[in-house]
């Protein structure tokens, strides 16, 4: 007998630990209260990319949730270091493969093509809803991960297509 | 899966670049095992209870955002003097607006938050009559609980000619 999808959606949600990074205590605040509705009860803060990744090396989430503008470093820098970061095999679920979402203000092609360009798995517009949120999460870790993989390099093609995704815009806007 | 690119140097010579395609299991696949299958929609229970959640937020946000913007008049002076402290002070202000208020219901307030930041962004320095009527487009937006749509629109347009006039008189000057 197989399990009705709600059923897979609450184990899977139950069983995630996701590291939000953003400078905002306001948007924190929220999306740790939409992450725990969705059933995630693991969820990870910081403030600036520094110590998110001191805390994605520390505490191995599933998934990240980031700002782009923030001081000292920022997200696209954060999520830099972690596509760099080597592993000693190819186990899936290790540092360099794991998603990342990045929530920003802006949507000018440059600035989602240097989010693309630095591994960024998927990029969401502000303001942030409900069901943005939810659609993008559930699409980041209900899908295949593929990776490319370089001397320096390990995560989403930086040469893909990545789509600005914003709340009532169907479409995005993308950066090829 | 390997393969190996060949692109070309400036000058024509080789320059080739090991890399591996991978293709992975999906988290959810890790997690639950490989016969699991996405949900087709997403689950309304569920956005019901994020959309209260944003609701129950929502009333403190208000008080929040409130102040923000009532810190903002008495930076303005300094921050258009070019004090390096008072326009930190009032980006990271409208950055957070920029970002949540339209989240949490106020995405008139959001735009001009997010007009202002734009103009910072690109200005070295900053034109006293622009941070005001943009400040005060914020204010109003918040004092009014039915803030009229069409007025904004054409409130920030004028805003954006009001930024565009003052980067024509930079080129000139």
């Amino acid at each position: 007998m197989t399990a009705s999808p709600q059923a897979h959606n609450a184990a899977l949600f139950a069983g995630l630990k996701v590291l939000v990074v953003d400078d905002s205590l306001e948007m924190r605040r929220l999306l740790v209260a939409l992450l725990n509705v969705m059933g995630i009860d693991e969820v990870i803060c910081a403030a600036d990319g520094d110590t998110g990744l001191a805390l994605f090396s520390e505490r191995a989430p599933d998934l990240v949730i980031t700002d782009g503008s923030m001081q000292p470093m920022d997200g696209y820098e954060m999520t830099r270091a972690i596509r760099a970061m080597r592993k000693e095999n190819d186990a899936p679920g290790q540092g360099a493969d794991i998603p990342v979402l990045m929530l920003s203000g802006h949507m000018g092609p440059e600035i989602v093509a240097r989010a693309r360009d630095e591994g960024v798995t998927d990029y969401i517009v502000k303001p942030v809803t409900p069901e943005l949120l939810y659609e993008r999460l559930l699409e980041a870790i209900s899908k295949p991960v593929h990776v490319v993989e370089t001397p320096t390099y390990r995560g989403p093609s930086p040469t893909r297509r990545l789509v600005a995704r914003q709340a009532g815009d169907l479409n995005g806007n993308s950066v090829d | 899966m390997s393969e190996t690119f060949r692109p070309r140097n400036a000058d024509g010579t080789d320059k080739s670049v090991d890399a591996r395609f991978l293709r992975l299991p999906s988290i959810a696949e890790r997690k639950l095992g490989r016969d699991y299958s996405a949900p087709i929609r997403l689950d309304p229970r569920v956005l019901d209870q994020m959309q209260q959640t944003i609701r129950e937020l929502g009333s403190k946000y208000a008080e929040t955002l409130a102040a923000q913007v009532g810190l903002l008049p008495p930076l303005i002076q300094r921050a258009c003097a070019g004090i390096a402290e008072a326009r930190g002070q009032i980006y990271t202000i409208v950055h957070d607006v920029r970002g949540l208020a339209g989240t949490f219901g106020h995405p008139i307030v959001g735009s001009f938050a997010k007009s202002l930041c734009g103009y910072m962004e690109s200005s070295s320095g900053l034109d006293p009559t622009i941070m005001r009527f943009h400040i005060e487009a914020m204010r109003d937006a918040l004092e009014d609980p039915q803030p009229d749509a069409g007025l904004a629109r054409e409130t920030l347009r004028s805003l954006e000619l009001l930024i565009d006039a003052a980067g024509d008189e930079r080129s000139v000057g």
